[in-house]
């Protein structure tokens, strides 16, 4: 019987430097691993420690995936040093994804913020495969810098495919920045979506998410329409080690992408 | 019911060494006698000859350490040989009704859901239990306020009830059923009239805890979920937390809870993964690589404890994930009882017990 708690080698081919402070893993994996657009996996520095992250990359590319990781604390800060060609074992997929059939025929509206455009990335790769599928896809992405933004070359070429509409931000500028300045929330005014058919996906850090999700509720999403990708301290992965309960659920398992529909009644969801 | 058998007290003492030929036999032996408190039995593993001794109530550790020790190895990886664990199979005596009820949580986590746990499901497999009626009780036993009786009435290999000489024993399983064909010599079917012994020796005990409990107003099944959602904001848990000092005694000594760490580590060449017990009510058990922790106060965790039990797990498994065993109430130096914390939530809130 298999051991749930054993991890597969992946290599790491290649590493990409995204901002100051994040760096996509390309990572090719020994034995055949698929996953859905949304759920995680959990990585492991081997001998050293484990830390869940959101592949980044396109589903159906198979046996190479895509991990973005900021440099935050003990596992990640250890990722940033290490270098290409090592090991690193990969428990997963695990969690529900985001459900793509729900987005068919709609407007759908991808709110991220700083490195939660990592998950996000994958979502629009899974779309863009598919675009006729979809009404339109509208992406709203806020960094903290210029610097800070990542997928830096990627965002001008996803502006440019049929049906997808693109705007950026950041919280403070530089010299060289024309953009927008403001939070995501100052980029989600006239929004080109029909919010009859309209859903939307949200990922960032949690007050990110938070004001976001009030920003939509104010634009007249409904509570069930709004998918928002948690971030707790999700351990084991299989609803067994307890750590990233919320309310009824855990978000390993139930999620990690919930509606708010879900979690609405649920008590200090944010923080 | 299964049927139904009678053992005298020599026999049950022969066929308890006999058994230990075949298998690691766990069983309570005293752990501190003190005649001016309560004696309390610990589980040990029986050496030879040394004789079986009957628990009156549970025993001070619970019955997950058996299934999901403290600190586990979960799985070697990324090695051309890996070891396979031998396991032995084991017999766990002692085990009271409310354990076999709380280790169904631990059964439902890691038995249940997404996937299996394959070590807890070899180890579960590997064990026969033999539990035993309680015939007396701990000052913290509460186990009716939670209608468990103090008897076990499912999830057993056999039972034992004590009667005059010897020990009614009932089969639960197809496990107990096969172990008493097994040692049929030692078994004779049990009498009507010791039945009925055994029946009112149950109501006897089940008439004394209630007498025990009846004046405590303890806090029913029926709303104890109303508590946790209507209590939510309540000054309880900042009360309560008062003298909380995190040291996870309440996690660690409890049937059901379950929460555990998984850590990597090297040994020469050997790649890890541990699985180490954790608490909610340590300060980091929440908290996230980028510093965020939604359980960053006690009042928080102690909460998040009692809404574990109480809100989760009766959404999620249908029952609350507290026996009544009482055993987090005796470990936790700040005294902060689970009965008087529901009490007081209720009493606040205006809920009748």
């Amino acid at each position: 019987m298999k051991n749930i708690y054993k991890p597969k080698e992946a290599i790491v081919e290649d590493i990409i430097v995204e901002s100051p402070t994040i760096k996509t893993f390309v990572l090719r994996l020994k034995e055949p691993f698929e996953f859905k657009t949304g759920q995680f996996v959990e990585l492991t520095l081997p001998g050293i420690g484990e830390a869940p992250f959101t592949p980044s990359s396109d589903p159906n590319i198979k046996n190479k995936i895509d991990v973005t990781v900021m440099n935050v604390g003990r596992v990640t800060s250890l990722l940033h040093t290490s270098s290409k060609n090592i090991s690193l074992g990969m428990r997963g997929p695990y969690g529900k994804g985001y459900p793509l059939d729900k987005f068919e025929g709609k407007d759908i509206l991808i709110v991220g913020g700083g490195v939660g455009l990592a998950p996000l990335r994958s979502l629009l790769f899974s779309l863009f495969v598919e675009i006729d599928k979809y009404n339109k896809v509208v992406l709203r992405y806020g960094a903290r810098t210029p610097d800070d933004i990542i997928y830096k070359e990627s965002i001008p070429r996803w502006a440019k495919i049929k049906k997808v509409d693109v705007a950026t931000t950041v919280d403070v500028g530089d010299t060289k920045w024309k953009g927008n300045v403001g939070l995501v929330t100052t980029i989600l005014k006239d929004l080109p979506v029909d919010l009859k058919k309209a859903v939307s996906v949200v990922c960032g850090p949690p007050i990110m998410m938070k004001f976001t999700t009030l920003k939509l509720l104010d634009l007249g999403f409904k509570p069930q329409d709004i998918y928002l990708s948690m971030e707790k301290n999700m351990s084991c992965g299989l609803g067994k080690c307890g750590h990233c309960r919320i309310g009824k659920f855990y978000t390993c398992k139930d999620g990690p992408v919930f509606t708010y529909e879900q979690l609405n009644d649920i008590h200090d969801i944010w923080e | 019911m299964h049927q139904i058998y009678y053992i005298e007290s020599n026999q049950l003492n022969i066929l308890f060494q006999k058994l230990k030929k075949d298998y690691r036999v766990f069983s309570p032996v005293i752990k501190e006698n003190n005649a001016t408190k309560e004696t309390d039995y610990s589980y040990g593993e029986s050496t030879e000859n040394e004789p079986f001794v009957f628990n009156p109530y549970r025993t001070v550790e619970p019955l997950k350490t058996f299934f999901t020790p403290p600190l586990d190895k979960a799985v070697e990886y990324f090695n051309q040989d890996e070891s396979t664990e031998y396991l032995p199979k084991i017999i766990i005596f002692g085990v009271k009704s409310c354990d076999i009820v709380g280790h169904k949580v631990q059964d439902f986590v890691f038995l249940e859901g997404v996937e299996v746990d394959s070590l807890y499901r070899l180890r579960r497999e590997n064990t026969i239990f033999i539990s035993s009626d309680c015939t007396d009780f701990k000052e913290v036993c509460h186990c009716l306020a939670w209608e468990i009786l103090p008897h076990p009435t499912e999830g057993f290999d056999l039972n034992l009830s004590p009667l005059n000489e010897g020990y009614l024993v009932e089969a639960g399983s197809k496990k107990g059923e096969e172990l008493i064909q097994q040692y049929k010599e030692f078994f004779v079917i049990a009498k009507d009239t010791q039945l009925t012994a055994r029946k009112v020796k149950r109501e006897n005990l089940m008439e004394r805890l209630k007498k025990h409990l009846l004046p405590q107003h303890l806090v029913s099944k029926d709303i104890v979920q109303r508590l946790m959602k209507e209590g939510y904001n309540l000054d309880t848990w900042q009360q309560f937390m008062l003298t909380c000092v995190e040291c996870g005694g309440c996690n660690f000594i409890c049937d059901t809870c379950h929460c555990f760490l998984l850590a990597d580590k090297k040994e020469g060449n050997i790649n890890k993964k541990l699985k180490a017990w954790d608490a909610c009510l340590y300060a980091n058990y929440a908290k996230v690589a980028g510093g965020a922790n939604p359980l960053k106060t006690r009042t928080r965790r102690l909460r998040f404890r009692f809404t574990k039990k109480f809100d989760f797990f009766i959404d999620n498994l249908g029952m609350p994930a507290c026996c009544g065993c009482g055993r987090c109430i005796e470990v936790c130096p700040g005294k902060i009882d689970i009965r008087e914390v529901l009490k007081d939530l209720a009493k606040k809130l205006n809920i009748k017990t």
